[in-house]
């Protein structure tokens, strides 16, 4: 027979085991961990957790324990040993009922609390913002400065955000791994997930994905969110509120003045150890600031806070290569206001997109594309958001995106939905144009 | 006291000694180990009109086999393509066709009807009886089965397979967001398989209520036996709930209905309490058997009866219940509200009470005993083993605010695997290797047996560990691509290694099984020194099963029985007779079910494509009903 | 059916035949079926967002057509009734198949022991409530309630119309059996054949009463 069957049932999980811890350790190199939480609701779920993952491990290593010692111990040494034919015993069967039905309870009972905290009404004052799901992208609405943004959102810190989840189609999911759980987008009603992100972190973007399968694109449904000051967080505001023009100087800077009222921060981190009371959740009692007087051009360039791209983490920045299929000159120098001509001309761009100020652009299908040039990704945290990508997603979409409804509008491209080549569209030069227009809207 | 050994000496080549505990009991010389081992005679004809259930269950386990390549064929692509980020070794349609027919596959296709391999061709032997209640039903299972599960499973090849999910939420598989004729596979493809899952569990129910032997009382019949009982149930009580959940969706596709359309008011939360209302039972239907097997497997090898039996019993029947009552716990990401979020995930805690009742006594059985680590009962360790971290994360997962971190990320993929294929399939690899020598009359390489089982156990812990970390580290499932610098890269390198390795082992498992057939050594009917009823008559058995009816005193006949168990033993090792010698009726071969489940599913085609096609079919099926009906099941004896 | 005649020769742990064990296997499995469309029918009851509505007059406000509400319970509880009945000859067929071969004296006798006339009586008001629902159908598709037309339409006729099926099924077993009685007779060891026919019946006509105190008297 085999040697020890200890020793090789204890290599590949030993392997495993030590892997485990090695991997756990260091956090940094993980940006979508769910053990790092920066929010009062991702604390309370990781304080379950924590005592999940305790009492898991406790069991694991006892029943595991228990069975490498009994085959190590009882493993036939000798056939003429006849074993006792014991057929059982009561007083043991008992024991290993409670003691399960113990640990369980000491699960259960924080658990049912967590569901009432983290589940109770969002508190008054909080900040909405409406979610939108579409196949496959995110629509963003801030009812209360009246901004429309897509697949990127700004949030201050320490401030309560009360998410409103709906979807324009199928079923979808919001998740944002460092701040909070997921909640279902569902035809037919409206979800809520609500939690304050913590007034003490860093100035920083997070990632955010569509975790409920809605087809083919799926796996391309990203966001980005960007914890930031409140004060930053007024001016990318008042920015966001100005229609869309060229050239805004974005300068990182926030000039007091031009800011709207903020609020202040509103939860001192809680204390991961104070057990129970690590589950309350935050009340911040703020009402939201006055809509402030939509502001001129000017004033919004004056105070226009966008995360400069130096300080974007590389995880936030998407790696996706360019399919080859597309070929594009990119030392093509587009001319902007040509670019604005094409987008509600020949490119057709506004029956599908709105862009705020241009009163021929208000599609509602596609993303808004106010301040599209601000944005760290297009197609839905599927590529960078720059002038070679930019141009070969208006060339051909659906090569670039797989399944999506955005039609190929470079002329003479494959349409894969269509399976035909276009005969008509843009040609090189008007979509370097069109690049330079949607580049200069920041 | 005085020592009787039961069981012949043959196979392994280990002593298989063991006592009957019953004093002044007569020794028992059995017929020893054939020569020469009688396979099943008889073309290709006698298997297409066999109702013999032991032919029935070698089709099953043989169709079951091949689909489980199948699956796990699609799975070795899913993970060639997620080996390394946005890489795209399948397009994203086909990805998703890919996932979608291997959850299927691996659930409707591979397990279920490996399970029903065993009920078939266990549970009569194991009650002493000489068919199933209902032969030619239980042909008509298998046939609509082979031929549903073609339907389902060929659209993929030509990349319209089902690509809606294995739960195939709505709205996204209405017509309006999938135009194409995949989801019409989905969506008949498991009507047709629920009947034929349906059409077994009343077939079963009654051969276990109304064929034991005389003397099987409830309380010693073994215990697969009565797992398979309460998956019976739990099938029959299951299976229309998602009939009928899927029937709303065939209508809305098919014939213009509004049950999951939103613009209506339709609500996508009742197709997804439908769906788990059936979903969570049919885990335990998926796992239930492969407890039974590893309750069967264990005390054999430990020389032990097995350990808490009644409690084995009654926490089986428990977690059939309870399993009733925790569906929703698929959906804490719905937002059902605290009351039904708190009830569902406490009454999932609770399902961890019973489950581990069974653990710990498979644990009992073990201690003590002269543990016999064969091939077979490698697996069933390592089912003990894996079972209990897939179970552990399954109530990581039962508590409802902790989920929302976890739901549709891969640390839910790395919970079901370690209950379904750490669980059930470890499970189900224990039977084979414990019951070949019964099903085939010859051993199966040990070598090579235990080469699969390490490769497969490492390999399983690969693939499937670190999925708990992609998970945690907020890797969503079902996604076919992913972005490199997310941190997920190294365990999504794992994985996909780790899939290669349980490939290999897959094969060496499938020369194994083939060469043994061939060339393994010649069991004889007690190879492994077992107690059980199945183990008192050759093996292969007879047509007839039991020339005489035993008659039971005992759960182990063959370890604690009486004189009669012993005597009948004697009698039903001495084979060779033919059952017109001994005068048993047995039920005619027939092809009508076949004929009858063919026109079935053709009719499901017709439904798809043509109004005539369907008509043809619902006549011809009507005739092969009638003539199946009106034909007598067995000679006139009297 | 000739199952029967070899099956009862067997052995069997309970003594009873197999097909009563499966039978009552199958009726449970029923429940789950019915219980799954009929709390569908209830949780949809009042979602549906234009008419015609069950109890409730609607208002079309694109035409101003007013539509009444459709349920018509007059002649559904007629059917009912039918149906009803319908069991009742059920039992009556079947005590007539037990009884073959006792002493037939008055003409009662003769009336209660043809099994063949109950089994068509049956049959026939099983046929007759399948033409209640046809006509019930229909008369709903005039008044403009069609499969397609809300939730209301969709999970009512999917739900009768599942059970329709059932009382179809049920009465082309009955006349089936009534052909064998004619072809050769049903005597006493054929009396499993139609207890089981009985069993279903029955069943089917519970469920009627289900459907029916839910979907047309509850408001
Ligand atoms: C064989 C199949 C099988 C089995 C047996 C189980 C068993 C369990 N499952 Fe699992 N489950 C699946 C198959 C299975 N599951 C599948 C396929 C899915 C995903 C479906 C999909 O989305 O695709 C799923 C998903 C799933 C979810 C939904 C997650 C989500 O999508 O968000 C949940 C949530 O509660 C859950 C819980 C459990 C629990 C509590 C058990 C319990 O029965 C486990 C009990 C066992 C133990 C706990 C171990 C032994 C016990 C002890 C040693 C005693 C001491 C232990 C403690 C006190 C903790 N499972
Ligand atoms: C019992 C069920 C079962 C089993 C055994 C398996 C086995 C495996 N599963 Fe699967 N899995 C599911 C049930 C199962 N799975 C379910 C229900 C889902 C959810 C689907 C959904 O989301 O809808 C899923 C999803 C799933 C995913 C997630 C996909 C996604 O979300 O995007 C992944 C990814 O790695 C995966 C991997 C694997 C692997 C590597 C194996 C390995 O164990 C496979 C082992 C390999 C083999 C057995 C093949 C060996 C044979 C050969 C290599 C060649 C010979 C072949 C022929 C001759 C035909 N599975
Ligand atoms: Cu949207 Cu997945
Ligand atoms: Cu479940």
């Amino acid at each position: 027979m085999i040697g020890s069957p200890r020793l090789r049932r204890l290599i590949p999980l030993g392997t495993v085991a030590v892997l485990a811890l090695a991997l756990a350790a260091c956090a940094r190199d993980y940006p979508n961990t769910t053990f790092v939480p920066h929010s009062d609701l991702g604390r309370a779920i990781d304080f379950l957790w924590k005592r999940l993952l305790l009492f898991g491990t406790a069991v694991f290593i006892l029943v595991e324990a228990a069975l490498i010692f009994i085959i190590w111990r009882y493993r036939r040494r000798n056939d003429d040993i006849m074993p006792p034919q014991t057929h059982g015993n009561v007083p043991l069967e008992i024991t290993w009922t409670l003691i399960p039905a113990v640990i369980l309870a000491f699960i259960a009972v924080p658990t049912v609390r967590t569901i009432f905290v983290t589940q109770a009404k969002a508190p008054a004052g909080a900040m909405v913002i409406e979610v939108y799901g579409h196949q496959w992208w995110w629509e963003f609405r801030y009812p209360q400065y009246n901004v429309v943004t897509a697949n990127e959102i700004y949030i201050p810190k320490g401030r309560t955000v009360d998410f409103v989840l709906q979807t324009k189609d199928v079923l979808h999911s919001f998740w944002i791994p460092q701040l909070a759980g997921k909640r279902d987008l569902i035809a037919n009603h409206i979800n809520h997930i609500w939690f304050t992100p913590d007034a003490k972190m860093a100035t920083t973007v997070w990632n955010g994905f569509c975790t409920e399968y809605c087809g083919t694109e799926h796996a391309q449904m990203h966001f980005r969110v960007v914890t930031v000051e409140p004060a930053q967080f007024g001016s990318w505001v008042t920015h966001q509120q100005a229609p869309g023009f060229f050239n805004a100087s974005v300068t990182p800077a926030n000039p007091p003045g031009a800011t709207p009222a903020i609020v202040a921060p509103t939860n001192a981190p809680i204390p991961e150890q104070a057990g129970v009371s690590a589950i309350r959740m935050a009340q911040p009692n703020v009402t939201p600031p006055p809509p402030p007087a939509t502001p001129t051009v000017t004033q919004a360039q004056l105070a226009s806070f966008i995360l400069p791209r130096t300080s974007v983490p590389a995880y936030a920045i998407p790696h996706t290569p360019l399919p080859s299929e597309i070929s594009f000159n990119d030392r093509l120098v587009g001319d902007a206001t040509n670019g604005e001509k094409l987008f509600v001309g020949a490119g057709t761009c506004n029956a599908c997109h709105a862009v705020a100020g241009n009163a021929l652009a208000a599609g509602v299908i596609g993303p808004n594309l106010t301040h599209v040039g601000s944005r760290i990704a297009i197609g839905a945290g599927m590529y960078v958001n720059d002038a070679p990508h930019l141009a070969r997603w208006i060339k051909n979409a659906r090569i670039m995106k797989p399944g999506n409804i955005m039609p190929t509008l470079g002329k003479g491209q494959y349409d894969p939905q269509a399976k035909t080549v276009t005969s008509t569209g843009l040609s090189d030069p008007q979509i370097a144009d069109i690049v330079a227009y949607l580049q200069a809207l920041r | 006291m005085a020592t009787t050994v039961i069981g012949p000496n043959v196979g392994t080549g280990v002593d298989t000694g063991i006592e009957t505990g019953v004093p002044g009991l007569k020794p028992f010389t059995p017929s020893p180990a054939p020569a020469t081992v009688h396979s099943y005679k008889g073309g290709i004809w006698s298997w297409l009109a066999t109702t013999d259930h032991k032919k029935i269950g070698t089709l099953y386990l043989f169709t079951a086999l091949f689909f489980f390549l199948v699956g796990g064929l699609e799975a070795e692509i899913l993970r060639m393509q997620l080996g390394a980020p946005n890489r795209h070794v399948v397009s994203p349609e086909m990805y998703n066709q890919l996932f979608t027919m291997h959850g299927t596959t691996m659930i409707f296709l591979a397990i279920m009807p490996l399970s029903a391999a065993f009920f078939n061709f266990l549970i009569p032997l194991q009650i002493g009886a000489r068919d199933v209640a209902f032969p030619r039903l239980n042909a008509f299972s298998y046939w609509v089965y082979l031929f549903g599960g073609l339907f389902i499973s060929i659209p993929i090849l030509f990349g319209h397979g089902p690509d809606g999910g294995w739960f195939g939420y709505v709205p996204l598989t209405t017509r309006a967001y999938s135009p194409g004729i995949n989801i019409d596979f989905w969506v008949l493809g498991l009507q047709i398989l629920g009947i034929s899952s349906l059409a077994a569990g009343f077939n079963f129910i009654t051969t276990i209520i109304n064929l034991r032997a005389p003397g099987m009382s409830l309380m010693r019949m073994p215990i697969f036996t009565w797992m398979s009982f309460v998956t019976q149930f739990l099938i029959v009580l299951s299976f229309p709930i998602i009939t009928i959940g899927i029937f709303f969706l065939l209508m809305d596709r098919f014939f213009g209905t509004q049950f999951y359309e939103p613009a209506a008011g339709g609500d996508p939360l009742l197709y997804q309490h439908l769906f788990w209302l059936f979903g969570h039972p049919e885990v335990y239907i998926l796992v239930l058997p492969a407890f039974g097997l590893v309750s069967e497997v264990l005390p054999t090898f430990s020389k032990k009866p097995l350990f808490g039996y009644p409690v084995m019993v009654y926490s089986g029947i428990l977690i059939g219940f309870l399993g009733f009552g925790v569906w929703a716990h698929h959906m804490f990401a719905v937002g059902m509200g605290p009351v039904a979020d708190s009830v569902f995930g406490v009454t999932t805690m609770l399902i961890a009470i019973p489950t581990g009742v069974k653990i710990f006594n498979w644990l009992g059985t073990m201690a003590q005993g002269q543990v016999r680590f064969t091939t077979a009962c490698l697996f069933a360790a390592g089912f003990v083993a894996l079972f209990t971290i897939g179970g552990i994360s399954g109530v990581m997962h039962s508590s409802p605010p902790a989920d929302l971190q976890q739901t549709d990320s891969y640390f839910i993929v790395a919970h079901f695997h370690y209950v379904l294929f750490g669980g059930s399939i470890m499970g189900i690899f224990a039977g084979i290797y414990y019951y070949f020598p019964k099903l085939f009359g010859r051993m199966m390489d040990e070598k090579l047996g235990k080469t699969h089982f390490w490769l497969n156990f490492v390999g399983m812990n690969l693939t499937f560990f670190p999925m708990h970390f992609s998970g945690m580290y907020g890797m969503p499932r079902r996604v076919y691509t992913y972005d490199s610098g997310q941190g997920w890269d190294v365990f999504n390198r794992m994985s996909t290694w780790g899939a290669y390795l349980i490939g290999v082992a897959t094969l060496v498992f499938v020369f194994n099984f083939f060469k043994s057939r061939r060339m393994g050594k010649p069991a004889g009917p007690n190879p492994w020194g077992a107690g059980t009823l199945e183990w008192t008559i050759p093996s292969p058995p007879p047509p007839y099963n039991f020339a005489v009816l035993p008659t039971v005193t005992s759960r182990y006949p063959l370890w604690e029985g009486k004189e009669a168990d012993v005597e009948s033993a004697r009698i039903n090792q001495q084979s060779g007779k033919t059952a017109e010698q001994l005068g048993i009726v047995l039920p005619y071969d027939t092809i009508k079910p076949m004929f009858a489940a063919f026109f079935l599913v053709l009719m499901f085609v017709g439904l798809m494509t043509n109004r005539w096609l369907l008509a043809g079919a619902a006549g011809a099926m009507t005739i092969s009903l009638y003539a199946w009906l009106t034909s007598p099941l067995e000679p006139e004896h009297h | 059916m000739s199952t029967a005649a070899t099956a009862s020769h067997h052995y069997t742990t309970t003594g009873l035949d197999n097909r009563k064990i499966a039978i009552w296997a199958f009726i449970g499995s029923e429940c789950m079926l019915f219980v799954s469309l009929i709390s569908t029918y209830l949780i949809y009851k009042g979602r549906s967002r234009v008419g015609p509505f069950p109890h409730e007059i609607w208002k079309d406000p694109a035409t101003g057509h007013v539509f009444n509400p459709i349920l018509n319970i007059p002649v559904t509880s007629a059917s009912t009734f039918v149906l009803l009945m319908s069991s009742l000859a059920m039992v009556l067929a079947l005590a007539a198949v037990q009884n073959k071969g006792k002493p037939q004296r008055t003409m009662g006798d003769r009336i209660l022991g043809s099994s063949k006339l109950w089994l068509f009586v049956t049959a026939l008001l099983g046929a007759t409530f399948l033409g209640f629902q046809a006509f019930e159908f229909t008369s709903f598709v005039h008044e403009g309630l069609t499969i397609k037309t809300n939730l209301f339409g969709s999970t009512f006729f999917t739900l009768t119309g599942f059970h329709g099926a059932h009382v179809t099924a049920g009465v082309i077993w009955l006349l089936s059996l009534l052909m064998i009685d004619i072809k050769r007779g049903l005597g006493p060891d054929d009396a499993l054949n139609v207890d089981i026919m009985a069993l279903y019946w029955h069943f089917v006509d519970v469920v009627w009463i289900a459907i029916f105190t839910l979907i047309y008297l509850i408001r």
